[in-house]
């Protein structure tokens, strides 16, 4: 049998024996490494893996830069015009498309589910060299021709509607009234590019012939819709400042010339700018990827801690098996060998319960945080995973036999079994053992700290309060089921009829037409025509019933009746806090607000500012009377008796056939979904915090528990003398407190040096709060004090003779 | 006050395990006077050192009544006996006992630090320097326990039992790690103290040493096998 062989025998034959000892390094390491594993992979995949697209780094996204006369970008999105110029005239990309992303009602489905639609020119496809479970993607007549709608369904669309048919090339899928046939479905494996939002993911392309803007704006150089994308293939002899100066004046000279008129823009200017796949999909997560990477290095520190202390406690108590070793001829370095196939094989099984713990992780991941980090849907057990995972566990295994070897005086190891066991030859230093109480402490009062800080200032937004209700509102959309046009008398007859219909059910208690306050407000430029002075502001349409709906308190002057809302009178409730600007110590009511020549409103009222959900402040709010035909309404529900989107499509179809429903769901959802990311980061920042603050008490315990037992004779020696309870209690704390409190001495430092060199980073993320520290720092100082008394008990909690037994 | 200064009645005291019960100690009746030298001996797992520690409040003793200069201590609290321990009993092991991250000086003070009236800084440092120079120790104040010998230690030990001025010294053989040489030291400064008026009451196998008590009990099974009234026998 070879040595290595019989190593391993031995060292699994001795961690049979430890049940303990291997459950509690398998579950602290398993978790512990699972999360590094699993964050590590996402950092690779987000900053390091190439994008899965053929030559993937000439891919780009253009930016239509819409510059200011002072050079200043106001906006990057596309005119439709200034698209489909572009795309007719580039010579720099070898392969160029065009998109426009929408959200539709498939209206074939009975299901009528809303889904994520593409138009895209042909070449799409081909760019992203995607390929095909079945059928074909588009040609390129279909850029052009209306004689043929066809419809490229995603594979988990398919999967999901149509529960993966083998026979749905042929079939008919149908959007606002268009039937277009299905011609193919995406592979598994193809992933759309996330440039557009992310998370976003198409469940239907159709052809770019058929998209949905309308034909004024087809026409208008002015009206920028950021739902317009360029993508291209950059040619390989071109370098990214050479494509810029080229696209740069294609796209600005016609634009100038078209919008030569129109004062507003004099000296304005278009500038291309060419923006690589993987900048755009991956924004600005690399900031989120170094803070979750950060936290769980945190966490492996203060596992590795806890299990080097336990590995040290392990050789302390092999004392006399190692001395029987030594005795019969083994070396130091036989002794090491020994340690290091123990340590190996535990860490070797608790990386594959890691990467069990990453796999988890990834499905974690992938379920809640597809819409907040990119290319999470990339997420797997890969190369890169297998090669971290084999790395660290060569390096830990190393670590814990090297630092439980460097524990085994081998000198007075010999002399162990001659003293009949009593000898001193494995003991923790006591340096060592206050070096792992500092880092414990420091690390776990850093980590603590900025997670309960990070908790509260997510804690704190979701909490603030927004100044309006939203309980049992529902927000409906509509959206045209055919095509055909009505006029808006027809319109508003069909509106009327709908909210007649909703407000007559039983389950209702009123119906307001108009955007909901979470979305649906513009931004508008409005002047004071007496002062002169302009105001940018978010403009909301709403009828008389919205203010009673969501319990937004008038403060001054009237709201709207209903005859403002049939005439769309020209009148405006502006909010407190744009009214105090407008007449600062005054009242704006009576005041003018114009937005063009022709639309000038008279301030009626003033309604209390209302904050909305993850922001910071009460904006500049205005409404003005919404259009009779509005396809958008609130409904208010009674609080036992829910609406289903089943009844309100039954009274739509009622009322009209002319729309069918975009989206039906509660407000209180879209808030949640507003504060993703907060309730995200209070669940993540609580569970580290948790996380850390439990394997440092286990850690301390651990360190304080071994400190303790082996003080036991002179414990028991001072018990002898005299000493009470209350004594021992106090030496031992007082000893424990030096390494306590400079680890928090140590702790303070790594906050103010990251405070310092990453303030720019942080200062979104955390305040400082003085009172956070002092809890964080009670929360430490509470944990030491319990694991510093808890392992004394056995002693001071039983006669002195316990202590002493064996001393002598 | 009478001169008694331990007397033990009925002492008992039994180990339990899950599976047996162990009677280290069978009705032991002792009582030591002041003055006295008393030497406890006997073969290995005879109850030695179960008795001496039941002396010294290390232990508590299953049955029985035991008083130490007038008061009862049989059923005291940790902390009460703790108490009792620092004023009325000095201990001397086998095994020295003394904390090597502590001066000479510091080990010898310690009990004086527990207890409940301590003494000012100049009356523990004047009471800390009798002591070790009533062992021949008092140049070796600021060493550090493992800078000296076997024999030196012991002295230590045996300045620090009585530097509290205990009603009894109990020791526990205290020979045990020494060699002869300092053995026999050790016992000859035991001999000076007993000469002194210091009440001893030793554990020992040596019979050499054991002879050197005024008092020998044999202890076998559990029992005293002559249980004299100290002063009565001297």
């Amino acid at each position: 049998m070879s040595q290595f062989v019989y190593l391993q025998k031995q060292a699994w034959a001795g961690l049979k024996k430890q049940p303990g000892f291997v459950a509690t390094v398998l579950t602290t390491m398993g978790v512990t490494l699972g999360a590094l594993l699993c964050i590590l992979t996402l950092g690779y995949v987000m900053l390091f893996e190439p994008l899965p697209y053929p030559d993937q780094d000439r891919l780009y996204q253009v930016d239509h830069n819409l510059l200011n006369k002072a050079g200043i970008a106001q906006e990057k999105s596309f005119t439709y015009p200034g698209l489909v110029h572009l795309l007719e005239n580039q010579t720099v990309f070898s392969e160029a498309a065009a998109v426009n992303y929408h959200h539709s009602v498939m209206t074939s489905h009975p299901a009528q589910p809303s889904v994520d639609i593409a138009f895209v020119t042909s070449k799409w496809f081909g760019l992203l060299g995607a390929q095909m479970a079945l059928g074909r993607p588009f040609s390129v007549a279909q850029d052009t021709s209306s004689d043929t709608p066809e419809a490229v369904l995603s594979f988990d669309s398919w999967q999901q509607h149509f529960a993966g048919n083998e026979n749905i090339v042929n079939q008919k899928v149908s959007f606002r009234g268009i039937s277009y046939k299905v011609i193919g479905v995406t592979a598994q494996s193809f992933v759309e590019p996330k440039i557009f939002q992310t998370g976003r993911a198409t469940d239907v392309w159709l052809p770019w012939h058929f998209n949905l803007v309308s034909a004024d704006m087809r026409s208008s150089w002015t009206s920028m819709d950021h739902r317009l994308m360029f993508v291209g293939k950059l040619t390989q002899s071109m370098s990214l400042a050479q494509a810029e100066q080229t696209l740069s004046p294609i796209i600005n000279n016609i634009w100038r010339e078209r919008v030569a008129g129109v004062d507003f823009f004099k000296g304005w200017q278009i500038e291309a700018k060419l923006n690589s796949f993987k900048s755009v999909i991956v924004g600005d997560s690399q900031k989120t990827v170094t803070l979750l990477l950060a936290g769980v290095i945190g966490l492996l520190l203060i596992a590795c801690a806890n299990i080097a202390n336990l590995f040290m406690s392990r050789t302390a108590g092999q004392q006399r098996q190692l001395a029987i070793h030594a005795a019969v001829g083994a070396k130091k370095s036989d002794l090491f060998y020994a340690q290091f196939a123990e340590s190996s094989q535990l860490m070797a099984l608790s990386v594959v319960l890691a990467l069990l713990v990453a796999s988890g992780g990834f499905m974690v991941l992938q379920y809640y945080l597809v819409d907040l980090l990119p290319r999470v849907d990339e997420l797997s057990v890969n190369g890169f995973t297998l090669v971290a995972a084999i790395v660290i566990v060569l390096f830990l295994a190393f670590f814990f036999a090297r630092i439980s070897s460097n524990m085994i005086n081998y000198r007075a190891l010999n002399a162990t079994l001659q003293s009949g066991g009593k000898g001193t030859g494995i003991q923790v230093s006591k340096v060592m053992r206050q070096v792992l109480i500092v880092s414990q402490v420091s690390i776990a009062t850093a980590l603590v700290f900025i997670n309960i800080s990070l908790f509260k200032e997510a804690a704190n937004t979701i909490a603030t309060p927004m100044g309006f209700s939203l309980n049992n509102i529902n927000e409906l959309s509509l959206s045209k089921s055919k095509v055909g046009s009505f006029t808006k008398a027809e319109r508003v007859v069909m509106i009327n009829e709908l909210k007649d219909g909703l407000s007559g059910l039983d389950q209702v208690v009123s119906v307001s037409q108009g955007g909901s306050p979470l979305q649906w407000f513009n931004q508008w430029k409005g002047t004071e025509a007496s002062a002169d002075k302009s105001y940018v502001m978010e403009v909301g349409l709403i009828d008389e019933q919205y203010f009673a709906m969501f319990e937004q308190p008038l403060l001054e002057g009237d709201n709207f009746t209903a005859a403002n809302i049939t005439d769309e009178s020209k009148l405006m409730v502006i909010n407190d806090v744009l009214a105090k600007n407008l007449a600062p110590g005054g009242s704006a009511l009576g005041m003018h607000i114009a937005f063009s020549a022709e639309r000038v409103y008279k301030v009626v009222g003033v309604v209390k500012g209302v904050q909305l959900p993850a922001t910071d402040n009460v904006p500049f709010r205005a409404y003005i009377p919404v259009s009779p035909s509005e396809t958008s309404v609130m409904i208010k529900t009674k609080n036992d008796k829910p609406l289903t989107r089943e009844m309100v499509v039954t009274v739509l179809k009622q009322a009209t056939n002319a729309y069918t429903v975009s989206r039906y769901q509660p407000l209180t959802k879209v808030r949640n979904e507003q504060l993703f990311t907060q309730y995200t980061t209070a669940t993540t920042t609580s569970v580290v915090a948790l996380l850390s603050f439990f394997l440092a008490a286990v850690g301390l315990y651990g360190i304080f528990s071994y400190s303790t037992q082996i003080r036991r004779f002179e414990l028991g020696t001072r018990m002898a003398v005299g000493a009470k309870r209350k004594d021992l209690i106090k030496l031992v704390l007082g000893d424990n407190a030096t390494p306590v409190v400079t680890g928090i001495l140590v702790s303070m430092v790594i906050l103010l040096a990251l405070y310092l060199g990453l303030s720019d980073s942080l200062v979104s993320y955390i305040q400082i709060d003085i009172m956070v520290y002092v809890l964080t720092l009670w929360l430490i100082v509470s944990v030491s004090i319990s694991a510093s008394y808890l392992p004394l008990r056995q002693f001071i909690n039983r006669p002195a003779i316990h202590s002493l037994r064996g001393s002598d | 006050m009478s001169n008694i200064k331990i007397q033990m009645k009925n002492i008992g005291k039994v180990f339990e395990t899950d599976e047996m019960e162990t009677h280290a100690l069978k009705s032991i009746d002792l009582t030591i006077h002041a003055g006295d030298y008393v030497s406890i001996s006997g073969p290995s797992g005879c109850g030695k050192s179960t008795l001496l520690s039941i002396l010294g409040l290390l232990d508590m003793p299953t049955s029985g009544q035991y008083i130490i200069e007038d008061t009862d201590v049989s059923d005291l609290s940790l902390d009460q006996a703790a108490e009792i321990r620092n004023s009325k009993i000095g201990f001397i092991f086998q095994s020295f006992n003394l904390i090597d991250e502590l001066s000479v000086f510091d080990n010898v003070a310690l009990p004086l630090r527990y207890k409940e009236d301590k003494p000012s800084e100049q009356a523990l440092k004047q009471r800390v320097d009798e002591c070790l120079e009533l062992v021949g120790m008092s140049h070796r104040g600021s060493h550090k326990p493992n800078q000296l010998s076997g024999g030196q230690q012991q002295r230590i030990a045996i300045a620090r039992a009585l530097v509290a001025k205990p009603a009894v010294l109990l020791v526990d053989e205290p020979t045990g790690n020494l060699d002869s040489k300092s053995g026999d030291q050790v016992m000859a400064v035991l001999a000076q103290l007993n000469e002194a008026g210091t009440t001893i009451c030793m554990v020992t196998h040596d019979p050499r040493y054991a002879d050197m008590a005024s008092t020998q009990l044999k202890l076998l099974d559990g029992n005293i096998l002559q249980t004299p009234d100290v002063q009565e026998a001297v």
